[in-house]
């Protein structure tokens, strides 16, 4: 799985640049690809997902751009809402009730 | 794996499950606890009772299972139960009204095509949380499963107790609705797009 999602990141990295002039910029389904795009980011779709994201990346503006805003929404997410600090003795006092309840 | 009556755990495979097991989760469960509740004691009582209920039910923990998922799923229960009915917060919309109310997969695109991947990842941690916490709480939970904690569709069906195809619709609209969130955070810090000559 986490091997899988640092591969689709590498790969839409290498393709990070400025909006290359081969990209039609009106994607024909963007409800079906966008929600095939974030399949692929959740990591689903292993196999037949890496072409197909290829494919879209090199050839669709609006797939492209979408590709790269979903992947930094989930790396902000991952990086700034699962910090918060764990109350000083809970594990504490859980391991204590266990104690207790054997 | 598959045997139907699973021997009981001795007390020394209960502890060694319980320490080696449950409670290295500890972490992902207060964040997701904090996160159904926004409120530390609720969180926190949240989270005794649930690693209190894995352990009376620990005989129903398979190891070499996921024991996170089994514990999200217990904790996501406990919440449903015992603190969703006494809370009074607007957000707290069931999961079934959501699901009717939002029952297609159709979502307005051109709404959120200008917000732009660098002006996400210039926002302030309080704006992403922000954003995540206003969504209603089926949205939120489907958020936190799967960006936050990394947890795969199939995992997140076993701990909602929904199928996969809506563990799918309900993401997308729930990422569709953040985005329109931080759409308009970034317009009043002023990332707006810049507009197109055509």
């Amino acid at each position: 799985m986490a091997g899988t999602k640092r591969r689709i990141k590498r790969l839409a990295m290498e393709n990070n640049d400025a909006p290359s002039p081969e990209r039609k910029l009106q994607c024909s389904d963007v409800s079906k690809c966008f929600q095939l795009l974030e399949r692929i980011l959740d990591g689903e779709l292993v196999e037949e997902g890496k072409e197909m994201l290829q494919e879209k990346l090199d050839r669709c503006q609006p797939c492209f751009e979408h590709f790269h805003l979903e992947q930094a929404i989930r790396e902000v997410l991952k990086t700034k809402c699962t910090k918060q600090p764990l109350p000083d003795k809970l594990a504490e006092s859980i391991r204590q009730m266990i104690q207790d309840a054997r | 794996m598959s045997e139907v009556q699973r021997r009981k755990y001795s007390q020394e495979e209960r502890s060694a499950v319980f320490d080696g097991e449950f409670m290295p989760h500890i972490d992902s469960m207060y964040n997701f606890a904090f996160r159904l509740t926004f409120d530390e004691d609720d969180a926190k009582d949240l989270v005794q009772d649930t690693y209190m209920k894995a352990f009376r039910f620990i005989n129903s923990f398979e190891q070499g299972t996921n024991a996170k998922a089994w514990l999200f799923r217990i904790l996501k229960n406990s919440f449903i139960n015992d603190y969703r009915k006494k809370s009074k917060k607007p957000a707290m919309v069931d999961y079934q009204e959501v699901e009717t109310f939002y029952n297609s997969d159709d979502v307005d695109y051109q709404s959120t095509s200008d917000l732009r991947a660098e002006s996400v990842r210039d926002m302030l941690g309080d704006e992403i949380s922000n954003a995540l916490n206003g969504l209603a709480v089926d949205f939120r939970t489907v958020i936190i499963l799967a960006d936050l904690e990394g947890f795969t569709y199939e995992e997140m069906a076993k701990i909602l107790d929904i199928p996969i195809g809506t563990v799918r619709s309900r993401l997308h609209r729930a990422r569709h609705l953040l985005k329109d969130t931080l759409k308009s955070y970034a317009q009043s810090m002023g990332y707006g797009r810049d507009e197109e000559e055509d």
